[in-house]
């Protein structure tokens, strides 16, 4: 005992224990597999980085082969949901050439533009109900968080429906309205339905705030998380998405499952909803 | 001996952090590995000294006494399985009861050589946050000696690292203070 510690001194005096996984059982079967599994969403942007080996040892970063493009290139068809994209091996294929042809196409935990959605299930006013949670990661104080950025829930949405124009345009207060007292004020509450069309164009309903204030009455109460995913706009002119697939075999864990090539100035838009 | 030996281990540890305490170097973040690997080791050991059949139930309670000293006090163990997404809450205590009371003859708990360790990231407050994975292997005998249960669970256990201060000969002496936090159990799948 005493030698192994003496082994664990020796080696932090020279800082340099290694990362390398170490027997604590004996087990074989299936090891393959699990080494092959991207096992963290953290081993998913180390091996999109290439900062880790096919072992899963860390590279240090003063190494030649720390974000090897060559190496990128060959290993990157693994984050890759294969039953997907083994079908489309043109998109992985270009999407691989795009993302190792260009140095600032690396995937940083602090750079920001990549989310989580976690879907889960509430009751709400009694009733089970599914409700997405979009979280996103913030920095504070000496770190960073994950934030509530916005949800859907299908209820809050049906509230404020996306009204014809011609609907909308039957809806207002007259600009003289304010000589009358405002007597006219009534009609914004008499279809309480399209209240909203009474608002400025620039309204647009904070459902996050919908959502509190249900949580805080009580009418919502959490019950579980059902899933999780992971979307990805960081990358320049791609978007992606990262799900977890739990099955036997070498292509299984955090895998890319949905690919587009999206220009910057669409994400924008996209990018409203999971960070508005 | 042992404990002089790992507080030495500790302090040569801190030597030379104390300048570079926000960022972590390379070779420091896998000193600082090892450390938790030691501790989800401890924790590896002492969840198959208590399920095995053949530990005395005055030694499995000593056991979990040192299991829980391995958690912060507020740690939860979430279980859930392929049947059932559910999540299954625990405290530490309660996971391991469970795990001493379940009805098989015999049990095998086998872990697999993979031990994967996430980068450390600061949370607000400043303490490093990591994530080790690790693979286990149960199985359940009956009576005759049928396998009644088996399955393999990925563990994803989070660690909090944080840098303290202690008073070793009068002088104040920095280290890095490594426990762990919750933990997530959930089956993988075998088709």
């Amino acid at each position: 005992m005493s030698k192994k510690l003496l082994i664990l001194v020796l080696a932090l005096c020279f800082g340099i224990l290694p990362m390398r996984a170490q027997s604590i059982g004996n087990v074989q079967m299936d090891e393959a597999n699990l080494y092959a599994m991207t096992k963290q969403m953290g081993q998913f942007i180390r091996r999109f980085n290439y900062e880790e080996d096919q072992f899963g040892n860390q590279i240090n970063p003063k190494d030649p082969s720390y974000r090897n493009t060559e190496k990128r290139r060959q290993s990157m068809a693994i984050l890759f949901d294969q039953q997907t994209y083994g079908n489309q091996p043109d998109l992985q294929r270009y999407f691989i050439e795009d993302v190792t042809s260009n140095d600032s196409t690396f995937m940083t935990f602090l750079g920001g533009r990549w989310y989580s959605e976690v879907s889960a299930s509430f009751k709400y006013k009694g009733k089970n109900v599914s409700i997405i949670m979009i979280l996103g990661v913030e920095k504070e104080g000496l770190g960073s968080k994950w934030v509530l950025n916005n949800i859907y829930f299908s209820e809050f949405n049906k509230l404020f429906p996306t009204g014809e124009i011609a609907e909308k345009e039957k809806h207002f207060l007259h600009p003289m309205s304010h000589e009358l007292d405002f007597m006219n004020i009534y009609k914004i509450f008499k279809e309480p339905e399209v209240i909203e069309y009474y608002a400025s164009k620039r309204f647009e309903p904070d459902y996050l705030t919908l959502f509190f204030y249900e949580i805080k009455k009580g009418n919502l109460v959490f019950q579980e998380v059902e899933s999780v995913k992971f979307h990805v706009f960081q990358i320049k002119d791609w978007y992606f998405e990262v799900s977890w697939f739990n099955r036997m075999g070498s292509n299984s864990g955090w895998l890319i499952s949905n690919l587009i090539y999206i220009s910057e100035k669409e994400k924008k838009d996209l990018i409203k909803f999971y960070e508005p | 001996m042992k404990k002089i030996l790992a507080t030495l281990a500790l302090v040569v540890l801190v030597a030379g952090a104390a300048m570079a305490q926000d960022e972590l170097s390379f070779e420091r973040k896998q000193a600082i590995d090892s450390l938790a690997l030691e501790k989800v080791r401890d924790l590896s050991k002492y969840i198959k000294i208590v399920g095995s059949k053949e530990t005395a139930w005055s030694e499995a309670n000593r056991v979990i006494d040192r299991a829980e000293e391995l958690f912060m006090s507020n740690a939860e163990i979430g279980v859930s399985s392929i049947a059932s997404n559910k999540i299954k809450y625990y405290k530490v205590r309660p996971y391991f009861e469970h795990l001493m009371r379940l009805n098989y003859d015999r049990v095998e708990i086998e872990w697999y050589n993979i031990e994967y360790v996430s980068d450390l990231q600061r949370q607000p407050d400043g303490t490093y946050v990591g994530v080790i994975t690790i693979f286990q292997t149960f199985r359940g005998y009956d009576k005759e000696g049928n396998l009644a249960y088996k399955d393999t669970t990925k563990k994803d256990i989070t660690v909090y690292v944080k840098r303290k201060e202690t008073q070793i000969g009068g002088r104040m002496i920095g280290f890095w203070d490594v426990m762990l936090g919750d933990m997530r159990v959930k089956e993988t799948a075998n088709k």
